[in-house]
């Protein structure tokens, strides 16, 4: 379970702090797909960057699975996030000098494992994103939607119990993107995955449990698909 | 309006520490090229200052086979009327009054002047007045003395005088500065003409005249060669030339090479800024492009970078230069024991080094200045870079790289450049070869960020490789210098020994007499007595007409052996060549015709041609000497007298004990003895100093080319900004990545190391196998050299990694991430 206590977060600009998310509070199931949407600004990149470990709240307590993030040193954040957090970027960030495989292997590698004791889980993920023929392929020679299913491998490759995916289908033809939403969901469902995506898309939107919806460095909205006005939204946001 | 200088100032700073680090590479190398020129043209005005001193104003000087002459026998040959201005001067051997030091430690030359004021004799002046009535010393023997002006000094069998004055180095009176050299050297000393004669009894007696003409020329010169015709008098034109003392200045091809190396890498260094500095503003370069700018105007923009750049560091350089330069002179002079004292010669060799500062990095950046200009705006638009074909570049270098290799069996000095140049085009295959060899070790060390640093370098590999290269070569070149250095003293011993022509060698005042080789025969452990006769000072001309003077040893069918390959050249060509000269090395090189040419020579009968039939090697004057037969000598030049004998010895250990006999035997007229040990200890004790010096010089170079591998790495890491962000953000720690960049550094400089090793083997050898060298270097694998290299090239590499790394440390993952 994740659990967001009071966040706040600051940036300085020249003299003055902005403050991007205000007392964000926030309780996320394990398991649960959980799509935040908002305008630009809204604050929830940075969410997911707190989330990840990249950075750290101004105040405030990120809880994940019992691991209090918000008290970790760098290092130790690092160290949990390779092993407990898959991360999805908008534009892949694929490692360009290094093969599909190579690139899906490296979060074992720079946690000391062996690729070879865990060849068995690349070859699995690299058949589930259907991607097998592709193993010794070097990113740039991949679609943009194959760049993003080998991007997601790498982020399971660890079985991580949280996926963190930016914009996702940001960069990607409708198509591409229902058929790398449906990954996702896939292994949702397969591995009882928490996924936090952040979207514009209320089409990718539309994959997740729960639908958060954030304004002025708050949730404005949470709504979920069990509601029952659940549809009535989805139609409205649509129109 | 826009500025373009002001935007060229915005571009090369946009990246500070990529700035600072090119800007540091053109300082070292500005400064390192302009205290190489200004040590080169100081030394050369302080030789030729000193030279000056010592001629002052004389034109002729008349000399003598004997140990002296008559004063009235001269006058009454020549008309004195033709002088403006006369030096009379007698040498005589002594030995100063100290109850601690041996006899050959006290022992002194009195040169006595009739005036020291003459305009003929320049005495530079410390403390006291040249009086014409006390001694003028060497400030160098005052102070092991512990004597100043108005003290006395007490000679054994003469008398004592006080000191007048104390006079700074000059040639007359070059004296040794500790006692440990007094061993084998006299110490000199100026007394009045007058006094002198009144304690050794040799009245109206001279060894030389000094004179100024009134009317200089050839004419005068024959008319002086005829009056002495048929006496024991001669005479010869004062030359300014001191190539017999001093063969400092082969020494300066060294540190010119030196230098050119470290402008050689900071023009690489300025190449690789430029080159990735164009890379990365492909796409401004085409929106300038698109919006009307020519292909010349982007290009005079780069040529702007340039220039502001090495202009700045050309300015900073070049103080640093002067700075090194004087360092450079007195750490020179102190490895020479020059006790001299030299004025900078500063304004041209700043002129040239500016030219050479701001134009070796234009040189340099040319292709990427040009690279600049003819980006394409669509395909650079498009992010379609025209990425150059790898493999196809790899075969060039390979092909071409492989093909220089031939060069190993050549034997020319162009070949030594050929393997150099060898080496850059494989070392992308020797990096790639490393990288192999050592990524189990690098994993083992650096675990996953050691395996991702070898495929980093790799990705990069013509950069890298390159930058890698420089290293090595600096390294080769500096390690090659310093095997010559290492193997010259025992090659020099080796010369010296087999050319010295015996064990020790004595000179008297007076000529060797047969009771005296009689008496010296006697001695048990003196295997064997050989005369030597050396006319001196002889003048000749070079081919370019220009007049030098050295010494002329008497060569016998059998002895002294004085050159290598005696029987040979001597039975082969002497004998039947009549009138002929066989030159040492130096003096051919500075004469400058070929074996077969006249050679010009001034004897008592007029100028007369010998003829060259050979050059040799010796160790007498460096080379800078000639050798006649003994025959010819004395018909030629009337040189009949040996002032030297040369001994051989049973036992070589018991040399000192002999000197001590021999001092005590004849010192009445014995003034020096030179062991051949002596004579070794002299040459080599300066190479010592040499090689600590080029060792310095050794790690400078690994320095800068460390500077280079900075460079490098800094620019792999910016580029790979976005790289890096993904590693950190999908699990490497900040330490990972240090260790990364570290490992790149590492692998670097081991290839570097690797590379440059591989060379200096390589060049060592075919040095070896050189017949232009002569067996001069054995082949020996420079140890302490090589491992001095290792560590430095390794340290010093980390350490640039580590710079990179701090910068590597401080990327922001998030906004990384949004690069990509």
């Amino acid at each position: 379970m994740i659990q967001i206590n009071n966040l706040k977060k600051e940036f300085k600009q020249g003299k003055s702090n902005i403050q991007v998310l205000k007392n964000v509070d926030l309780e996320i199931q394990e398991g649960e797909f959980v799509a935040i949407m908002g305008p630009s600004g809204a604050g929830k990149s940075t969410l997911l960057q707190l989330l990840a470990g990249l950075d750290v709240p101004t105040e405030g307590e990120i809880i994940i699975n019992n691991n209090y993030l918000h008290e970790m040193s760098e290092r130790e954040r690092t160290i949990f996030r390779r092993r407990n957090i898959g991360l999805v970027f908008q534009n892949y960030q694929l490692l360009p000098n290094l093969t599909v495989e190579e690139n899906i292997a490296f979060p074992l590698h720079a946690d000391g494992k062996s690729s070879k004791d865990k060849m068995y889980v690349i070859t699995e993920l690299l058949e589930s994103v259907g991607l097998s023929d592709f193993e010794n392929t070097k990113p740039n020679l991949l679609s943009g939607g194959q760049q993003q299913r080998v991007a997601i491998a790498r982020a399971l490759v660890n079985n991580p119990s949280v996926l963190l995916a930016d914009e996702p289908t940001g960069n990607l033809d409708r198509n591409t993107a229902e058929d790398t939403l449906n990954l996702m969901t896939k292994f949702n469902h397969q591995y009882n995955q928490t996924i936090i995506m952040v979207t514009h898309d209320i089409f990718s939107a539309g994959f997740a449990d729960r639908i958060l919806l954030f304004k002025d460095g708050e949730v404005d909205q949470s709504i979920s698909r069990k509601e029952e006005n659940y549809a009535k939204y989805m139609a409205n946001f649509m129109a | 309006m826009l500025n373009t200088w002001l935007i060229s100032w915005r571009n090369i700073t946009r990246n500070k520490k990529r700035f600072f680090l090119s800007l540091l590479g053109i300082i070292i190398g500005v400064s390192f090229i302009t205290s190489m020129f200004i040590a080169d043209k100081t030394t050369k005005d302080v030789f030729e200052y000193y030279e000056q001193m010592y001629v002052a104003d004389a034109d002729y000087w008349f000399l003598s086979d004997e140990y002296s002459f008559s004063e009235d026998d001269l006058l009454s040959k020549i008309d004195d009327s033709m002088f403006s201005e006369s030096l009379l001067v007698l040498d005589k051997q002594a030995f100063i009054e100290i109850s601690d030091k041996t006899l050959s430690q006290r022992s002194v030359r009195i040169t006595g002047v009739d005036d020291q004021n003459s305009l003929l004799l320049k005495l530079p002046v410390i403390s006291g007045d040249l009086d014409n009535e006390g001694l003028v010393i060497p400030h160098v023997l005052a102070n092991l003395l512990n004597k100043k002006v108005g003290d006395t000094i007490r000679f054994s069998g003469l008398g004592e005088s006080k000191i007048s004055a104390i006079v700074e180095y000059n040639q007359l009176l070059a004296s040794p500065s500790n006692w440990e050299s007094a061993e084998s050297a006299s110490f000199r000393i100026i007394a009045p003409l007058s006094l002198l004669r009144e304690w050794t009894g040799l009245d109206g007696e001279v060894s030389y005249v000094r004179v100024k003409a009134v009317n200089n020329g050839d004419k005068i010169y024959q008319e002086l060669q005829q009056n002495l015709i048929n006496s024991n008098i001669y005479v010869q034109p004062v030359v300014a030339d001191d190539r017999q003392s001093n063969d400092i200045d082969g020494l300066y091809t060294f540190f010119y090479l030196i230098a050119g190396l470290s402008m050689l890498i900071s023009g690489f260094i300025v190449f690789n800024m430029i080159y990735t500095s164009v890379m990365e503003r492909k796409k401004e370069f085409a929106i300038m492009k698109s919006l009307g700018y020519l292909k010349s105007s982007i290009s005079k923009l780069v040529l702007y970078e340039v220039i502001l750049m090495s202009t700045i560091g050309t300015i900073l350089g070049l103080p640093l230069g002067i700075f090194l330069g004087d360092l450079f002179m007195k750490t020179l002079l102190n490895v020479f024991e020059f006790d001299m004292v030299y004025t900078l010669n500063w304004k041209l060799p700043i002129i040239i080094s500016a030219i050479l500062g701001i134009g070796f990095p234009v040189i340099s950046s040319l292709f990427p200045i040009y690279n600049a200009g003819k980006t394409s705006v669509l395909l650079t638009l498009k992010r379609n870079d025209e990425t150059p074909d790898l493999k196809k570049q790899l075969l060039l270098r390979g092909i071409s790289g492989l093909g220089l290799l031939v060069f190993i069996f050549i034997d020319h000095s162009i070949s030594y450049i050929a393997i150099l140049l060898s080496l850059f085009l494989l070392f992308p295959f020797l990096l790639i070869g490393i990288s192999k060899i050592f990524k189990s070790l690098f994993k083992m060390f650096f675990g996953y960020a050691g395996v991702m640093a070898i495929q980093s370098l790799l990705n990069q590999l013509n950069r890298n490789s390159n930058t890698s290269a420089v290293l090595g070569i600096g390294i080769a070149i500096i390690l090659m210098l310093s095997s010559v250095i290492e193997s010259a003293p025992e090659s020099y011993a080796e010369e010296i020994r087999n050319t010295f022509g015996g064990d020790i060698r004595i000179t008297s005042e007076v000529p060797w007499s047969n009771s005296d080789i009689t008496t010296l025969q006697k001695y048990d452990s003196i295997l064997n007595v050989t005369p030597l006769t050396e006319a001196t000072p002889i003048t000749w001309n070079t081919i370019k007409g220009e007049l030098r003077q050295f010494s002329i040893f008497a060569i016998n069918k059998e002895k002294p052996i004085l050159f290598t390959e005696f029987n040979e050249k001597y039975v082969e060509k002497v004998i039947n060549s009549e009138p002929s000269i066989i030159l040492g090395q130096r003096a051919y090189d500075e004469w400058g015709g070929k074996i077969g040419n006249d050679m010009y020579i001034n004897t008592p009968l007029g100028k007369q041609k010998f003829k060259v039939i050979d050059v040799v090697d010796t160790s007498h004057y460096s080379g800078y000497v000639g050798f006649m037969n003994q025959e010819t000598l004395n018909t030629e030049f009337g040189w009949k007298n040996s002032f030297d004998l040369l001994l051989t010895l049973n036992d070589e250990s018991q040399e000192k004990q002999i000197a001590n006999q021999l001092f005590e035997d004849f010192n009445l007229h014995l003034s020096k003895i030179r062991t051949v040990n002596n004579e070794i200890n002299s040459k080599t004790a300066a190479l010592s100093g040499t090689k600590n010096l080029i060792l310095v010089m050794l790690v400078l170079i690994i320095g800068l080319a460390s500077i280079g591998t900075a460079n490098t790495l800094l620019m792999n890491t910016l580029e790979r900004r976005a790289e890096i962000g993904t590693m950190r953000a999908i699990g490497f720690t900040r330490q990972q990545v240090n260790r990364m960049i570290i490992s790149e550094g590492l692998l670097i400089g081991l290839s570097g190391f690797i590379g440059g090793a591989i060379a200096t083997i390589t060049l060592l050898y075919m040095m070896s196998k050189s017949t232009a060298l002569e067996n001069f270097i054995s082949f020996q694998v420079p140890i302490f050299s090589l491992i001095l290299a290792l560590i430095s090239s390794i340290v010093l590499s980390v350490i640039a990694a580590w710079i990179s790394s701090i910068l590597t440390s401080r990327i922001n993952i998030m906004s990384s991430l949004k690069e990509g």
